[in-house]
């Protein structure tokens, strides 16, 4: 009691005799005190909080751990009656808790991505009789990108398919994230009609994202494959560039027309992806073009006209490869050889005519091209 | 049955149980191998992705001890995994499940694998 009686006369009678500098002092000392007293309080609190959350998560993620493992021991062979069976159970959980409900969201999806048919039926039926579906939807329509991700995420694993014109409006958004997450559910749960977004895709598909896409197109089961020749035409050269690789994949050869078109496009890499193309799916039909625009191109385009002529080997060529093989370039010589050994028997017959006459560096190219050790 | 995933390891255990037999779970490999010194098991079915020791070394643990080398083992793969699951042909698994599954396909070959039910 003396202490807080001397602490309190210090700051009320006896403070106005002090000099200037221990009034100081003595102000910051007291700011000091309650500062730290307060900022222990804080500390206390919001630990002990996290304590009492972190016991209340782990009673109920094991609630619902034990809860959702049942359904395995569940013998319904119907699906709609086994949901109809638990989904009362779950209801007595405190839904309305958004803590428990999307700790119990989390352990669905998780449970869900691990089992096929009957398990994953009762799951799914389990989340949409739940309306858990409900706070999805809500998260798709969020301000914040990364709550919209994670509403994706949800609809995706649960192949909630009627959430997929919702998700159609962000496959186009300015967020790379989002149209990335967009564009990838919506291959998955479009059931009509795909590769819609591509229609209306004016944002550029990192090239990452395109590896994603099409990692995603060509895995996913019951995928409607369009002709992507569809999209060859886009202005947005991502796609141009996505719809190639698929092109190629799915060996369309109606798309050998639109590939011609493509021949002139401004973009290198579209250019030359397009003239590899057309060597893998040996369109014959496109040789005259690439003849003809050859002496216009960079070096990197000519070596692909070269190498696409090796692929088609229509021996329509045979003296134009042959013609290549006299340049300066030695890539180009490279490829020209291994073009014309591409052409069989006619092919091996014309280097071994060119080895009589040619210079011993180009020997030595041709020994290299004919040493069946060594794949091109 | 080796599973580092909580929710996974009591299903699988669950239905495994319903189908008859004896179950003995662990959740890593540590405590997977210090099982398989102490029992003599019919089928061992293993998560390839699990903390301190893998299902890769289990495997190889396991097909290398002339105590345990005759012990079946069913490796659980992601899909995405196929090169690891050919590694663990390799070294020896008799038999994979692909996640996701189903639960009467992990049925079946669990009874190809075991004759008989211990109860």
């Amino acid at each position: 009691m003396d202490s807080v009686h001397y602490i309190q006369e210090l700051f009320t009678a006896r403070l106005p005799f002090f000099p200037s500098n221990i009034r100081a002092s003595l102000f910051i000392m007291l700011f000091c005190i309650i500062a730290f007293t307060e900022l222990y309080l804080y500390i206390i609190t919001r630990r002990l909080k996290q304590t009492w959350e972190r016991a209340r998560e782990a009673k109920y993620k094991e609630k619902i751990t034990n809860m959702l493992a049942h359904i395995v021991l569940y013998d319904e062979d119907d699906v709609t009656d086994a949901v109809n069976h638990f989904v009362p159970r779950f209801k007595k959980l405190p839904l309305r808790d958004k803590a428990v409900r999307e700790l119990l969201v989390k352990e669905l999806l998780d449970y869900h991505a691990n089992f096929t048919g009957k398990t994953a039926e009762i799951l799914k039926g389990l989340y949409l009789g739940l309306k858990l579906d409900r706070a999805a939807r809500r998260k798709i329509k969020s301000r914040y990108w990364e709550t919209q991700v994670e509403g994706i995420r949800e609809v995706t694993q649960m192949w909630i398919r009627e959430d997929a014109d919702l998700i159609l409006k962000l496959t186009d958004d300015e967020n790379s994230q989002l149209r990335m997450e967009a564009q990838t559910a919506f291959v998955k749960l479009s059931s009509d009609d795909p590769f819609r977004f591509l229609d209306r895709a004016r944002e550029r598909i990192l090239e990452w994202h395109q590896l994603v896409l099409f990692e995603v197109i060509t895995k996913t089961r019951n995928v409607q494959i369009p002709s992507f020749s569809k999209w060859l035409s886009s202005r947005n050269d991502s796609v141009v560039m996505l719809c190639l690789k698929l092109v190629k994949h799915y060996q369309q050869l109606d798309a050998i027309p639109d590939l011609i078109r493509l021949l002139m496009h401004p973009n290198l890499k579209i250019r030359s992806k397009t003239i590899n193309i057309l060597g893998i799916l040996e369109a014959e039909m496109a040789e005259e073009d690439l003849f003809n625009m050859y002496f216009d191109q960079p070096v990197e385009i000519k070596t692909e006209i070269i190498k696409a002529m090796g692929r088609i080997s229509s021996g329509n060529y045979l003296e134009f490869l042959k013609s290549r093989t006299q340049t300066d370039d030695f890539k180009i010589r490279m490829d020209a050889f291994r073009s014309i050994k591409l052409h069989g028997a006619e092919g091996r017959e014309l280097l071994n005519n060119i080895y009589q006459v040619t210079t011993s560096q180009n020997k030595a190219i041709i020994n290299h091209v004919l040493d069946e050790r060594i794949k091109g | 049955m080796v599973e580092d995933e909580e929710l996974m390891l009591k299903s699988l255990e669950f239905r495994l149980k319903k189908d008859g037999y004896q179950v003995f779970a662990a959740k890593d490999g540590v405590n997977a191998l210090e099982l398989i010194k102490e029992h003599q098991f019919d089928l061992i079915i293993t998560d390839i992705m699990l903390p301190f020791v893998g299902g890769l070394e289990i495997v190889s643990k396991v097909k290398t001890d002339p105590a345990t080398k005759n012990t079946p083992v069913i490796v659980l793969s992601a899909v995405g995994l196929e090169n690891v699951v050919l590694e663990a042909f390799q070294l020896g698994a008799d038999d994979f499940i692909t996640k996701p599954f189903n639960l009467s396909e992990l049925s079946i070959r669990v009874k190809k694998h075991v004759k008989q039910p211990t109860f």
